[in-house]
């Protein structure tokens, strides 16, 4: 029974990203040699630089209402898998990010106010 | 993203290899989806880069033409321009008028060996004529120089290449090709940028159209005199590709396509431009 607690308290908390987690995909996302992510995206006032890049779209809590990590992190690995058309790069396909990068990014995404 | 008008899928297809429809053909769907999405915008300001989507960029000293710190540019460039060689000659003399209201002629073909003709290559042509060493095509202070001050020498002279036989038609496909590839780590093709996302900002800055890059190069960056070709190149490096050579024919190809689709639009070399992050 115990133990059976304490795997559930370890598996929630693997879930919950850190705040330290959070910063370092924060810190990816507007690095230019890394994400470079503010490029292109804006984000909300006080979660990152301030940015009027417009290539892609905002993004925010809500625009990301419904993206669950999965789904984010394989945006992230190989966008054209989910749009042909996709002006997004490839940030784990072409090993632009690791992939421990892309679940920064992906915990700082799903931060957003 | 996806790109949401439906002149889209029209462009998509004429970028397609088996779709090519010949260059005048090209060049008017892409100036009508330009014309869809930027109706206010004529060859004077896309000639301008950013600026021409940014009224508070066009202002700013920097960005005037020419810019501040040409003058330095343009003195080295005409020292080049006129200096003797060891039988006397110079390179004014192998064009004609002195190098007068040519540039916008260029890039031209040459039909002996198939292949384009950019002012880079005429100049380095002039050179090894008379046995003098050539100018790196990637270096600003030489043939970067030069460039600035042999289209100075041509202001406001409108652009008359225009694919007119199989050759010049074949040579624009290629050119045509290369910018609509998608390469490197990011990714990208050249047309991602300056097509599709023309005039959106990448960081604080809009994305230039294709349409008047010909015209308005070499800008002065930095104080340096950076030419179309040295500016694709430097793309290349940013999209995460291998830069083709300084010099190739890819690049040339590339130049023939942009130049040609911009027939008509003045020169304004030697415009200022931001120094890149």
């Amino acid at each position: 029974m115990r133990a059976r607690l304490l795997l559930g308290i370890a598996v929630a908390a693997a879930a919950v990203p850190c705040a330290a987690q959070v910063e370092a995909g924060r810190a990816l996302f507007a690095d230019p040699r890394k994400g470079n992510c503010l490029a292109c995206h804006q984000v909300p006032e006080g979660a990152g630089p301030a940015s009027r890049a417009d290539v892609g779209p905002r993004l925010d809590g809500a625009r990301l209402k419904g993206w669950d990590a999965p789904r984010l992190r394989a945006l992230l690995d190989d966008p054209q898998r989910v749009d042909p058309d996709t002006v997004k790069p490839p940030y784990g396909k072409h090993r632009i990010l690791d992939p421990m990068e892309i679940d920064r990014i992906v915990e700082y995404l799903r931060a957003l106010p | 993203m996806r790109f949401p008008e439906p002149l889209l899928a029209a462009i998509l297809v004429l970028a397609a290899p088996a779709a090519f429809a010949g260059a005048e053909q090209v060049r008017s769907a892409l100036a009508t989806r330009l014309q869809a999405t930027h109706p206010d915008l004529g060859p004077s300001e896309l000639v301008l880069g950013p600026a021409a989507f940014d009224t508070a960029l066009r202002d700013r000293p920097e960005w005037q033409s020419p810019a501040p710190g040409s003058a330095e540019v343009l003195a080295a460039g005409k020292a080049i321009w006129t200096r003797k060689f060891r039988n006397g000659r110079t390179l004014a003399q192998c064009f004609p008028n002195g190098g007068r209201r040519i540039a916008a002629s260029y890039p031209q073909l040459d039909a002996k060996s198939r292949r384009v003709v950019t002012l880079e290559t005429a100049v380095n042509q002039c050179l090894k004529s008379h046995g003098e060493a050539l100018l790196d095509p990637a270096d600003p202070a030489t043939m970067g120089a030069v460039l600035a001050y042999l289209r100075s020498l041509s202001p406001g002279q409108k652009i008359t290449v225009r694919p007119a036989n199989a050759l010049a038609e074949e040579r624009f496909e290629q050119g045509r090709r290369l910018y609509f590839t998608r390469m490197g780590q990011q990714n990208h093709a050249c047309a991602t940028c300056h097509l599709q996302l023309a005039g959106r900002r990448y960081g604080d800055t809009p994305l230039p159209s294709a349409f008047g890059q010909a015209a308005g190069w070499p800008w002065l960056r930095g104080g340096k005199a950076v030419t179309l070709q040295m500016q694709a190149r430097s793309c290349l490096e940013r999209m995460g590709a291998a830069p083709f050579p300084a010099g190739s024919d890819e690049l040339a190809q590339v130049e023939y396509f942009l130049t040609a689709i911009s027939q008509g639009y003045a020169l304004r070399p030697n415009g200022g431009r931001a120094a890149l992050p």
